[in-house]
């Protein structure tokens, strides 16, 4: 119990997680050095595996899949991030995306460091379902993988004014928005599974349900365009970039929305 | 590219331009036959004729593929420069349901004479959502051939949306939504719709028990003026009284005793397990800062019982919220026309499928909560479900495909018509 007690230290476990992958994103920047960069990436993924820890132990805290919360959302996010830049790096050695995700990592849990969390362990019947977790994650993961795409369109737009050739990252920004939409279609499928199960209904319209419908949609406008278009490289980067802030606001802007005053689906603060 | 500029529009080949002229019609169409028909909510016809124009639509949608899959128009209607302005249109009218609060009332006479408060029962929808289906039925026959794997995905994919918004729209028509409430040991078979008219039902109902479990009630600070919960951004507000002793802004709460059903005698709480009891518990509240100590009673109260706070000083005060539920369920006797009865539990997320009814476990006497005797259940049939699902299980399948096989490797460019 102490011991859980010490790993259910935010503080203590986000601070350490920080350290290690700014740590990291320095190394992988500064250094050409094969070692060096073996370093960059143990640190990295020790910082990973540190906050997925936490996150194991405050789910058998609270009794709860620790998913109910934006704050809660946010730890997966960064694990999630800082796993695909990871991944990515060990599949392709891009490591620029490595430190683009460790970057948006470190500010997610920055943010949750100024906003300490408070774990409400009550969890209404509605969302007690085997559906919640595959639910959540599958979600989790599209958005990381999805967001992990925007910074490589973005980047992409970038060095394009500078003139040099791009392709290679182009190909990496098809690959990732494939995959995220895979497990996209997924979330929004279970979730209408789900809502059958628990509502009666599989799709209402919910605002939160019609935003995660709009994000959708823009990435199969990607999708298409890229496969009709597949040389109008600009264009295309342009939809992901756009595509990833209607992204953002189903995630966190509905809860603003005039539109989305008592939904399910809201996040609670 | 060159060539695509000086094309005059409607020359062949068609291209994006024409999807965008097409598209923007139809929405126009759309408003105008909704402004027309001053804002009033469409509803399909329910069966036989939905099952009959469903078949008659997809028998006009083949014939004319087969007759005419070498016309231009054809052609380019089972293409993305008809799709992406169509699905880009399709966005624009799920981003007015995204902005504009669905299924209430408008005040906005703009609103209400274009339906936007309800726009999945409008024209613009109904007919981008036909549009959409007669690109997706085109483009699905041309790629059923040759079989091929990539061609076995984008079946999954596309024919699995088609199935889905065709039964979707066809079926809304026929799904019976009611609700019927229950009470202990009376049995019932009439339920009410949406709009509050009695149904008799094939099956009777009589409710055997109702119960809820409840999670222990939180404790929380208020000011004893104005009655408002204590807020710091940076600490919690309340906490579950699942433990013997925590900490509660400066406060040091012990748990003397914790009662989850009881009733008041005198000053003090008794375990009793009747219709009101509530719980309640003993604490000791040390001040930490000055180091006071008081302790007495608190109680969260209910129908017959009195919430009771603790004053902790002239300033604040310890209470006791309604405890949460946890989990609430219906065991019901359920009676069918032939004769058979059996037992069962109804739950939230565990609903039970009867002669094509689902059954629900809606709500209950709130007021009375835990010691409700009624239950509400909800009954919902919706015959066109099993094709709903099937194409909810293709585009899975289709999900699964893209995540395996990824985009296509020649990036396209072969397969572009
Ligand atoms: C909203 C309605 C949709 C329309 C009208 C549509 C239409 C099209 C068209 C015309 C093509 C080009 C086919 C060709 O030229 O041979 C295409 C390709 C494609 N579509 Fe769709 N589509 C829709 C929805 C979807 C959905 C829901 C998905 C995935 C879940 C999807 C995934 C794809 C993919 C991956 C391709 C690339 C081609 C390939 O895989 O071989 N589309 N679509």
């Amino acid at each position: 119990m102490e011991e859980l007690k010490m790993w259910l230290n935010f503080p203590v476990v986000a601070s350490f997680a920080i350290v290690l992958w700014l740590a990291a994103t320095g190394l992988f920047l500064f250094s050409a050095s094969k070692l060096l960069n073996r370093l960059a990436a143990g640190l990295s993924v020790t910082g990973t595996v540190a906050l997925l820890v936490f996150v194991i132990m405050l789910w058998i805290s609270i009794d709860r899949p620790p998913m109910r919360t934006l704050g809660e959302t946010r730890l997966w996010y960064a694990i999630f991030l800082s796993g695909i830049g990871l991944i990515s790096y060990f599949r392709w050695k891009y490591k620029w995306l490595v430190c683009y995700s460790l970057t948006l990592a470190v500010m997610f849990l920055s943010v949750n460091l100024n906003h300490p969390e408070t774990y409400d362990k009550t969890l209404m019947p509605a969302l007690q379902s085997p559906w919640f977790v595959p639910h959540v994650i599958v979600y989790i993961f599209a958005y990381a993988l999805l967001g992990a795409s925007s910074l490589v369109a973005i980047r992409i737009l970038f060095v394009k004014q500078s003139g040099k050739a791009i392709s290679g990252p182009v190909s990496m920004a098809d690959n990732l928005v494939y995959l995220g939409f895979s497990f996209l279609t997924l979330g929004l499928l279970f979730g209408a599974l789900w809502a059958k199960e628990a509502w009666g209904h599989y799709w209402t319209w919910d605002p939160k349900e019609t935003w995660a419908f709009i994000t959708w949609m823009f990435y199969l406008v990607y999708i298409h365009y890229r496969f009709r278009n597949p040389l109008a490289h600009n264009k295309a980067m342009m939809i992901l970039a756009a595509s990833f802030v209607i992204l953002l606001i189903c995630w966190f802007g509905v809860n603003y929305l005039p539109s989305a005053q008592n939904s399910v689906h809201i996040y609670t603060e | 590219m060159s060539n695509e500029n000086s094309r005059k529009t409607w020359a062949h080949p068609w291209s994006y331009r024409e999807g965008t002229i097409v598209t923007v019609a139809i929405l126009l169409l759309g408003f105008a036959l909704q402004a027309a028909g001053g804002g009033m909510v469409l509803r399909f016809s329910g069966f036989p004729w939905n099952l009959i124009s469903g078949i008659v639509f997809l028998g006009i949608l083949v014939s004319c593929y087969l007759w005419l899959k070498k016309h231009r128009a054809v052609k380019w209607l089972g293409s993305v420069k008809a799709a992406l302005p169509a699905i880009l249109g399709f966005t624009f009218l799920v981003l007015l349901m995204g902005f504009v609060k669905q299924d209430v009332v408008h005040q906005n006479s703009l609103v209400r004479i274009f339906g936007l408060s309800h726009l999945v029962q409008t024209w613009p929808f109904i007919l981008i959502n036909l549009y959409l289906m007669v690109l997706l039925g085109i483009v699905t026959l041309k790629r059923l051939t040759p079989f091929t794997l990539r061609n076995f995905g984008f079946f999954l994919n596309h024919f699995g949306l088609f199935l889905v918004l065709f039964s979707t729209a066809l079926g809304s028509s026929d799904v019976q939504t009611l609700n019927m409430n229950c009470y202990e040991n009376k049995s019932e078979w009439r339920a009410s719709d949406r709009r509050g008219n009695i149904v008799e039902l094939p099956l009777a109902i009589k409710l055997l028990d109702f119960s809820i479990e409840e999670f222990r009630p939180k404790v929380t600070i208020v000011d004893n003026k104005t009655g408002k919960i204590l807020m710091d951004k940076n600490r919690q507000s309340f906490e579950l009284l699942d433990r013997d002793t925590f900490d509660l802004f400066e406060y040091h709460l012990e748990v003397d005793t914790f009662l989850a059903t009881s009733g008041k005698v005198g000053e003090s709480y008794f375990a009793v397990n009747e219709p009101g009891s509530s719980p309640s518990a003993m604490v000791k509240v040390t001040n930490s800062l000055n180091g006071t100590v008081i302790s007495g009673w608190i109680c969260s109260g209910s129908f017959v019982l009195q919430p009771e706070a603790l004053k902790l000083n002239e300033t604040y005060s310890l209470v006791m919220l309604p405890a949460e539920p946890k989990k609430f369920s219906s065991e019901v006797s359920v009676l069918t026309n032939d004769g058979t009865s059996r037992i069962v539990m109804i739950e939230v997320n565990k609903p039970f499928r009867i002669n094509g009814w689902t059954i629900y476990q809606l709500s209950y006497n709130e007021e009375m909560g835990r010691w409700s005797d009624m239950s509400v259940l909800q009954f919902v049939r919706d015959p066109w479900l099993p094709a709903v699902y099937s194409g909810i299980f293709l585009m899975m399948a289709g999900a699964v495909f893209l995540f395996i096989f990824g985009k296509p490797k020649n990036g396209g460019v072969e397969n572009v018509a």
